[in-house]
């Protein structure tokens, strides 16, 4: 049998708190972290909301101080530092190349080397590897919004396969920019609630018209359970499962069938050694777009049934290459406390997403726990955790 | 720029790996090289696409190639850019598929479309180390039984006014080049020394040019 892999450190930025513990009440609480735009003055533009940040900053230096923050949690909290043989030690991340700032555009001269170094995608994984001297494989994933999901699922196998005993693994993201926001709401991807930021966000209702930008970073520390043992570090949950797969079919749309997010979460629970009747709560990928949540609720219901399931971004939007992590972190504590979150502005169910939503969080003795993120392009990726 | 030299791929003729002739408009430059190089290596195969594994490996996100310059000439009021107008003028101009087409795994979007890919996948980005590690999962998807046969590859351009602009700024000596590079696995196969081409920076590409004898 092969040995059980274990989260020993969680560390999250969300738009809901500058840590994981601030974020989950937040969670809990249906807080809502969507709200006017404060990175730029958004007058004029056709979206002026979103889920941004409590932390100050654009640019690289916004991304660099949401994975300083959450990678000083996490390993704060597993005690790792010091406690590996560096080359034993890997990092993974999922990120994107980062925008150059706003203000950029006017000073007339171009990015100088040591910027251009931090806008490419990268960049945060050697920053992770910089602070915590990891010597180990280093990857960094871009596959839209199931990046640290993968980033996630890369870190699982690489300590299966023994090529190291450790991995801080997750992801960041920040695009509460200008040319994010008019582009994206060019493609008709974003919610117009302008009127009403706080309701924009609202996964599976009827009334749904998009989703909202949001910024974050979640980090793992992943270890060998024997490893983890040895050194007294206390285990938050086990990471137990991942799957991936691809939609081959349009590259915006998913297909109707969910057949690609189905397939993912087959795979998962196949790898986790489950059955569907084991996971007792679905983290869903759930945008608040047409079709992705209609097609995430055909895949559920079609691999698990009736599983109680709710999405989180109805409180903290969409943090694109970071959600993957962050809603993992979400199962992690779901897991620790035996508690299920809720669908914020879940308010109007729709018919088309037929699924056991849960509407507030709810106290219920949890085992096992999933969770989705789905990209443009059609990138699945579903990863399983257990209790602790 | 006292160095205009640059390795360019002629072409390529897209025409048989597109179902619809207007999805070139979403092709980076990287996914037009990476679809005739995976389209090859693919003609040999003869099983179940939806079974195969697929692995890519990218440069940096693919950059804008001037499809933004009428919105940014838009946006600019007495020669100078006006943050206001990206959200009217500017706004009108944007093209629309722009953010589709600079998303790191358009390639490996392509392709799975393309073919009808649809077995386990990664992304990586980077520089040539990410050519390695798209080379050392997709070994790994085969000896670990996740896939019987993965088509893996990278495809890379740094043949545009971005990319010179950066490379200049970066200090990189040599012409900049492009390719895409793309083979089909079903047998363990030892790792490929990382060899270049002699036609510049070939970025995640150069980590699997020893790959196949007349790279």
């Amino acid at each position: 049998m092969t040995e059980r892999i274990v989260v020993t450190g969680i560390g999250m930025v969300t738009p809901l708190g500058r840590d994981s513990e601030s974020s989950w009440a937040g969670v809990l609480q249906g807080r809502n972290g969507v709200g006017p735009i404060r990175r730029f003055d958004p007058t004029g533009f056709p979206v002026r909301f979103a889920a941004e940040a409590p932390v100050a900053g654009d640019g690289p230096a916004l991304k660099a101080e949401l994975v300083r923050l959450a990678l000083d949690e996490a390993l704060g909290q597993s005690k790792l530092e010091g406690a590996y043989d560096p080359a034993r030690l890997g990092t993974c991340l999922g990120s994107e190349a980062c925008r150059p700032p706003w203000t950029w555009l006017w000073r007339g001269d171009p990015p100088s080397e040591p910027e251009l170094l931090a806008l490419a995608p990268d960049a945060p994984t050697r920053q992770v590897e910089a602070r915590t001297r990891a010597r180990g494989p280093r990857s960094t994933v871009s596959t839209a919004c199931t990046s640290s999901s993968q980033a996630i699922g890369e870190a699982m196998l690489r300590i299966r396969r023994g090529e190291v005993d450790a991995v801080v693994c997750g992801g960041v993201d920040a695009l509460s920019d200008p040319l994010m926001v008019v582009g994206f709401a060019k493609l008709g991807a974003l919610s117009t609630r302008n009127g009403a930021p706080e309701l924009a966000s609202r996964p599976f209702d009827v009334h749904r018209d998009g989703f909202v930008l949001g910024e974050g970073a979640g980090l793992l520390v992943l270890e060998r359970e024997t490893t983890a043992a040895r050194r007294g570090a206390e285990v938050l949950a086990v990471a137990e499962g991942w799957g991936c797969s691809c939609n081959a079919w349009r590259i915006t749309d998913s297909p109707p069938d969910g057949r690609g997010a189905a397939d993912a979460m087959s795979m998962a629970l196949s790898d986790a050694g489950l059955v569907p009747a084991d996971i007792g709560y679905v983290n869903a990928h759930g945008t608040s777009t047409q079709q992705n949540d209609a097609s995430e609720s055909t895949a559920i219901r079609r691999v698990l049934g009736g599983v109680p399931v709710s999405s989180t971004k109805g409180m903290m939007g969409h943090l694109v290459a970071a959600c993957g992590a962050v809603e993992a972190i979400l199962c992690v504590l779901a897991l620790r406390d035996g508690v299920m979150p809720g669908s914020r502005n879940l308010d109007d169910p729709d018919p088309a997403c037929d699924l056991n939503l849960v509407r507030v969080a709810t106290h219920v003795s949890l085992k096992h726990a999933l969770t989705n993120a789905f990209g443009f392009g059609g990138s699945n990726g579903t990863l399983v955790f257990g209790r602790a | 720029m006292t160095d205009t030299r640059a390795g360019v791929v002629d072409g390529p003729d897209l025409g048989p790996w597109l179902r619809r002739k207007k999805d070139a408009r979403l092709l980076p430059r990287a996914a037009q090289l990476a679809l005739p190089a995976a389209g090859t290596a693919m003609a040999a195969f003869a099983g179940d696409p939806e079974a195969l594994g697929l692995v890519v490996a990218v440069g940096r996100e693919p950059p804008d190639e001037g499809e933004a310059e009428a919105s940014l000439a838009a946006m600019c009021r007495d020669g100078a850019l006006a943050r206001d107008r990206l959200g009217s003028e500017g706004r009108a101009l944007y093209p629309p598929l722009l953010p589709l087409r600079t998303l790191p795994n358009m390639v490996l979007a392509h392709l799975a479309i393309a073919h009808g890919i649809r077995g386990e996948n990664a992304v990586f980005a980077g520089g040539e180390e990410a050519g390695r590690h798209a080379f050392e999962e997709a070994s790994a998807m085969l000896r670990e039984g996740r896939a019987e046969v993965v088509l893996v590859g990278a495809a890379y351009s740094a043949v545009d006014l971005a990319s010179a602009r950066d490379r200049l700024r970066l200090g990189l000596s040599g012409p900049p080049g492009e390719g895409a590079i793309f083979a089909l696995l079903s047998a363990a196969m030892p790792l490929p020394p990382a060899r270049l081409l002699g036609v510049g920076d070939l970025g995640p590409v150069a980590a699997l040019t020893g790959l196949l004898p007349s790279a």
